[in-house]
């Protein structure tokens, strides 16, 4: 602990040179109050610097040029420094009295020194604007630096402000970083993405053909030998039979839901009650046969990918045909509103439109309300209500692709509802991402 | 009883029980003469360049899309581009059929191209079809 306090003779050498330094300056400054060179002077004290003036200056702008935080320099016509701010002073490293009548050159760093002779020739006649480094105490200091020719009584002098450009240039490097790895990273996101629906159309293509061949060889063993066969044994053939059609239509939906990243999305202006009536149409025969009775309100005209969109109401609309509960008659309710972004006030353009899609079929547990958009997500049997487990998937896809939500809402035995909300406008979304 | 005209038909097709399919299914009809099939599209065009006299020649030229060496549409690419018999009708099928290969293929000159079927019915149904677009 006594060592700290004992100062080393090094120490003490330094510190008589500071004092020097101190006293060197001093004496400049009276020589320069004397001679009239000067009419205010910056005393480094206690509290920081401080600044005396002399009656004949202007005491408002010198203390505004004292604390700015920029470098302030005035050049005779030699390029030797008349005045200058302790900002500059600080930045160079120096005391201001030495700084005084030093050549500015002396600090350009030799990469930034033809920039500077450059400007310091036009400077006289033109004001301008360069960047150049200026060596300080450790390092170079990036600064902007701008010049005015300026008349003053001793004659006409050059101005100089000197904007520390450090951090502004640390910043742009770190945002030019981010970028680079910004980029980077979706060049691999790109990568895996690809790989990604390669895989899915590989895989689906190439699972196709096995099981084609399987359908067609039990279809010919049941079709040529159905009599010879044992009942036990043309019920095994029917399963064959059976499983393999699941699957296909499984391996299509999967290749559909796959394909839905890679169609550039084409939101054109359609009107729901068209693809409403197109989808009811396709059901004809199965609500015919089921007795369904369908309800559709009139619905508004918003953006979306017609044939994408198309499909999320044949998922519905079939689900809630085909989850209905043996005993009862189908219900099937479509409903839908435009809402405006803000609820409270109607005057604002309607952004959304939300869509209710409401059965009075088996519904289900509200538990799994998440759960039935997930891939493969089942919550009946087979036997019972066949489908690919897909369907909800692919529709959930859709309607994220559409920058919008769907949620499920349901009591098990009591029917289920599905509300969909879309926005009106895509354009937003496109211009944005 | 009329004489129903018998389309020459060739398939092209590297998979054997594809092959024996499309015989088992389709030999039977009265307007198909099924030639015997060739295993890619190299034959195609040697089987093609190999008759002389063009009454000799296939009505309808059947092809897989994946086989090796010549895919169905290089191969098409190829007859289309032949002068003695550029002319023969050319049907595609694949065990999956995209917007994009359909799109290319009849852009090539193919007058159809199909999914292979499942079932008996459903290449009757696809040889309906292709002895329809012809």
């Amino acid at each position: 602990m006594l060592m700290n306090e004992t100062k080393t003779y090094e120490q003490l050498i330094e510190e008589n040179e500071h004092l020097s330094r101190q006293l060197e300056e001093a004496t400049d400054t009276i020589h320069a109050i004397r001679t009239g060179q000067v009419d205010a002077l910056v005393v480094e004290g206690k509290d920081g610097h401080q600044l005396y003036t002399l009656k004949t200056a202007d005491q408002t702008y010198r203390v505004f040029i004292e604390t700015m935080n920029e470098g302030a320099v005035t050049l005779n016509s030699a390029g030797l420094i008349v005045y200058c701010n302790s900002m500059f002073a600080s930045m160079v490293g120096l005391p201001l009295s030495m700084v005084i009548g030093m050549s500015f050159s002396e600090f350009v760093a030799p990469q930034s020194a033809q920039a500077f002779v450059d400007l310091f020739e036009e400077g006289w006649t033109d004001d301008n604007k360069i960047e150049l480094l200026i060596r300080g105490q450790h390092n170079l200091i990036p600064c902007q630096l701008s010049v005015n020719a300026l008349e003053l009584d001793e004659g006409i002098s050059l101005s100089m402000i000197l904007t520390d450009l450090t951090m502004q240039k640390a910043n742009q490097q770190l945002l030019e970083q981010n970028i680079e790895q910004l980029a980077q990273t979706n060049v691999a996101l790109e990568v895996s993405n690809h790989d990604l629906l390669q895989f899915a159309s590989v895989a689906s293509h190439d699972l196709q053909e096995p099981l084609r061949k399987i359908q067609i060889f039990a279809g010919m063993l049941k079709n040529k030998h159905t009599g010879e066969l044992p009942d036990d044994s043309v019920k095994h053939l029917e399963k064959i039979i059976d499983s393999s059609n699941r699957m296909k239509t499984m391996i299509v939906d999967i290749l559909t839901y796959s394909r839905l990243s890679t169609n550039a999305d084409a939101f054109t202006p359609t009107d729901l009650n068209d693809i409403i009536a197109d989808v009811l149409n396709d059901f004809d025969l199965l609500i015919t046969e089921k007795k369904a009775v369908v309800r559709v309100d009139e619905l508004p005209t918003i953006e979306v990918n017609r044939g994408q969109i198309r499909q999320v109401f044949q998922n519905l609309i079939s689900n809630a045909i085909k989850f209905s509960r043996p005993d009862t008659r189908p219900e099937l309710t479509i409903r839908g509103e435009l809402k405006s972004d803000n609820e409270s006030n109607q005057e604002t353009k309607p952004a959304y439109c939300c869509i209710q899609i409401s059965d009075n079929g088996i519904g289900f547990d509200e538990q799994y309300a998440e759960k039935v958009f997930s891939l493969f997500q089942r919550l009946n049997t087979k036997e019972a209500y066949e489908g690919s487990g897909i369907g909800l998937a692919i529709t959930k896809r859709i309607i994220d692709r559409h920058h919008g939500t769907i949620k499920a809402q349901s009591k098990e035995g009591e029917g289920a509802t599905f509300s969909i909300k879309l926005p009106v406008f895509q354009y937003d979304y496109s211009t944005k991402t | 009883m009329t004489t129903q005209l018998k389309h020459k038909i060739l398939l092209a097709e590297d998979d054997s029980d594809d092959a024996f399919f499309f015989f088992d299914f389709l030999s039977n009809r009265p307007d198909v003469d099924l030639l015997p099939s060739v295993t890619n599209g190299v034959e195609v065009i040697d089987y093609l360049d190999g008759i002389g006299s063009s009454d000799d020649l296939p009505d309808v030229i059947v092809l897989d899309q994946n086989m090796p060496k010549l895919s169905g549409k290089e191969t098409l690419e190829s007859i289309k581009s032949n002068a003695k018999y550029g002319n023969i009708a050319v049907a595609i099928y694949s065990t999956y059929v995209g917007p994009q290969l359909v799109d290319e293929c009849l852009q090539l000159g193919a007058a159809i191209v199909e999914t292979k079927p499942a079932t008996k019915e459903g290449y009757n149904k696809m040889m309906d079809a292709i002895l329809e677009a012809v």
